[in-house]
């Protein structure tokens, strides 16, 4: 037993030698490739890690065809794609150009040495091209500037004109707005669906609570920084709104992204989902059988935002010059337009928000949806959150609590205090 | 590598007593690398709050007397040992009724089947994984379409504390079964076929055969399965993890299957303590220590006695 465990870990040393040498190898290859404004050397790769919603991947390789450089590039789900981004920043091997999602900006802002300060490369001369506090997202407390922003999760919703009209619905936009003026009347409708039709209104409750907490400016901070999550009305209100929908059983319970909610939503297990505006191209490539039978409308209460990202260039990246070259030119408006046009990522900058290809935007698998115009609306007027360091900690402990819910473990004042209780244990 | 001096020439210049010790450095070599200094660094962390790209600041035993005073710790202890115990138990069981037909004179294709039995365990963890999850979904599983079928309810699998370990249960079994089967067959083939003859002499049949004389035969090797099954279940960790899918590292909306292996993980790796992880880390490596002591001297008294 142990000589063969000796040889076993004697193979993983030489295994590990190689492997160091082998990358050595490269290394002295390709290191020669960062000339700004020069072309750089034939067969120069840049890595590039993402956890595919962009959108930006064909921008990227057109620019990669323009320029004679190959791309890698490495996709992963949300948070496996950060956790093995934080493990190469210790280490150091990291890609040239990583996506972090918005959700995970303050985890990163809160070492901005381990990212190259894009002000270096003349990026403050851009910020007047984005929205501020899309641009803010990106921005180390000392001012580094980590990452460009990506487009803009505004929020709206997409429902199912066929499912509507079966359960008696107006099928309109302004009409089916028209059903809600607020969270409370939306959970009415909610409840005469699912007891009409047998079926649930909404996929998931955790969901509804992300999206009515993020309609507040302050939701889990305070501008001065200081946790509010506890006592922010905002936040109780969502956690209202979310467990009396987990209680109602309007909600299919299926946490988004799993393969049972790519299931539930190509089958119309459910009649809405809360849509920002990258969330359409998902629901076209999940369920391609809906084409035509949805619509597009706003949220009661007003927009809000899910999602967007930046991209950020970490601080020992191989090509940072070439890096910053792709970002610059994958995030300019031009490209963030053409982006849009090709899968409804909806634009960070907002000299495209009044042309006419954004008004004129519609969507024939949407039933002809005005989709610029209403994310254009919904951008707009969205109150920008205020950011914290544990944000994503705080929102995935109410996200559990909605669902112990939702799963009948707890009650609605049972679950609020052991979300409270697991967040202090997070957080302090 | 010196160039030019050859191994004889090498040795001549080396005093005596050194040679020896060169034979056995790559033991200790990589163990230093690969076991003795990891424990050693972990500890060191451990006493400190570690942000991987942040700040270390020095905490002295804090992170253990917090990690004593958390509820989600003594969460994870229970659940990874309720997940050992209803794998290892069934698991073993199975396992030496398995070996028992695998060394019987009747069955033909021996090697083919023999062989068949380690193919589960030569799958990769991540893909049985996914399997089983499918099996066990709410909406879509095979499972529930079966329960349906013989007109049971249909169980949400993943949100219950039991029916979350039981699944789990289930992809550790169908792993490691046939691996134990193995291990059990090849003490088998060396119990002495003297006893088994004297036996039938005496008219014993085939189940009191097995009863006493392979089993107690094959105590040590028992023994010796459950050690590596309880080293092996302390730290299951790739099945909980699949299982749970988008929020695997939670175990679950009430942390219902979340092991100690994941706990480690989501502390470590999502919330960016790697101080607190390493305490998880140290907790998990005593608790695997003590396991073994006792395991150990069980199993002397046994083979002694």
């Amino acid at each position: 037993m142990r000589s063969s465990r000796t040889a076993a870990r004697f193979t993983v040393l030489l295994a590990a030698t190689a492997l160091v040498t082998s990358c050595g190898g490269e290394d002295d290859g390709a290191t020669s490739g960062d000339l700004a404004g020069e072309s750089p050397e034939p067969g120069t790769t840049l890595s590039i890690w993402t956890f595919g919603a962009t959108g930006l991947e064909e921008q990227m390789e057109a620019w990669a065809a323009d320029r004679g450089v190959e791309l890698e590039f490495k996709t992963g789900e949300l948070d496996p794609h950060h956790e093995q981004l934080l493990t190469a920043l210790v280490s150091g091997s990291v890609p040239d150009v990583a996506v972090i999602e918005i959700g995970y900006s303050a985890t990163f802002k809160a070492s901005p040495d381990s990212f190259v300060d894009l002000r270096d490369h003349g990026a403050d001369e851009l910020a007047d091209d984005y929205l501020d506090w899309r641009w803010q997202n990106g921005v180390a407390a000392d001012g580094t500037v980590i990452g460009l922003p990506t487009d803009v999760g505004g929020m709206a919703l997409a429902y199912r004109t066929d499912l509507f009209q079966a359960a008696g619905l107006p099928t309109e936009p302004e009409q089916v707005a028209a059903l809600w003026p607020s969270w409370d009347e939306f959970l009415a409708v909610a409840e005469q669906y699912t007891a009409d039709t047998g079926q649930a209104f909404l996929d998931d409750s955790g969901v509804l609570f992300e999206t009515v907490a993020k309609q507040g400016s302050e939701v889990f901070y305070d501008t001065d920084g200081e946790p509010i999550y506890d006592t922010n009305p905002q936040v109780e209100r969502a956690w209202e709104v979310a467990t009396a929908a987990a209680r109602a059983g309007v909600t299919a319970d299926l946490a988004a992204f799993s393969p049972e909610w790519n299931t539930g939503m190509a089958q119309g297990k459910y009649a809405v989902q809360l849509a920002p505006a990258w969330m359409l191209n998902y629901i076209q490539g999940q369920a391609p059988d809906t084409a035509g039978r949805w619509n597009v409308t706003t949220l009661p209460e007003g927009g809000g935002n899910w999602g967007g990202s930046q991209l950020a260039i970490p601080a020992n990246a191989e090509h940072p010059d070439l890096a910053y070259d792709l970002i610059t030119t994958v995030l300019s408006p031009e490209s963030q337009l053409e982006v849009f046009q090709a899968s409804g990522n909806f634009p960070s900058t907002p000299s495209l928000y009044g042309t006419p290809e954004m008004r004129e935007f519609t969507s024939e698998f949407f039933s002809g949806a005005p989709l610029g115009q209403i994310y254009t609306a919904s951008v707009e007027a969205l109150e920008p959150v205020v950011e914290g360091e544990d944000q994503r900690l705080i929102l995935r402990e109410f996200g559990n609590g909605v669902d112990r819910v939702e799963k009948g473990d707890e009650e609605p004042g049972e679950a609020w205090a052991s979300t409270l209780d697991a967040i202090a244990l997070e957080i302090d | 590598m010196p160039t030019g001096t050859g191994a004889g020439a090498l040795r001549r210049r080396l005093p005596g007593r050194t040679v020896p010790y060169l034979y056995i450095a790559p033991f200790f070599v990589v163990f230093g690398v690969f076991g003795l200094f990891p424990i050693v660094y972990t500890g060191w962390v451990s006493l400190h709050e570690w942000n991987p790209i942040g700040t270390h600041a020095w905490l002295g035993l804090r992170n253990y007397t917090d990690l004593m005073a958390d509820p989600r710790f003594w969460n994870a202890t229970v659940n990874t040992f309720s997940i050992w115990i209803i794998s290892t138990v069934p698991q073993l069981a199975v396992a030496l009724v398995l070996a028992a037909v695998l060394n019987g004179p009747m069955l033909r294709l021996r090697t083919g089947f023999r062989m068949a039995v380690l193919v589960p365990n030569i799958t990769s963890v991540v893909a049985v994984g996914i399997i089983f999850t499918q099996l066990f979904g709410r909406d879509f599983g095979l499972v529930n379409w079966l329960f349906d079928t013989v007109g049971l309810d249909r169980v949400d699998w993943p949100a219950g504390r039991l029916s979350s370990h039981l699944a789990i249960a289930s992809m550790v079994m169908w792993r490691w079964t046939g691996y134990n089967a193995l291990i059990y067959l090849a003490a088998m083939q060396s119990i002495p076929r003297s006893l088994y003859e004297v036996a039938e002499l005496d008219g014993a049949g085939r189940v009191r055969q097995f009863l006493h004389i392979t089993v107690p035969q094959l105590r040590p090797t028992i023994i010796f399965t459950v050690i590596v099954s309880t080293i092996g279940g302390l730290q299951v960790f790739a099945e909980p993890l699949v299982f749970g899918g988008q929020a695997g590292t939670d175990g679950g909306q009430s942390r219902q299957f979340q092991t100690l292996t994941l706990f480690l993980y989501e502390q470590g790796f999502r919330d960016l303590d790697f101080g607190y992880a390493s305490a998880i880390a140290w907790a998990l490596f005593v608790m695997i220590l003590v396991l073994s002591v006792v395991n150990y001297r069980l199993s002397r008294r046994i083979s002694t006695g």
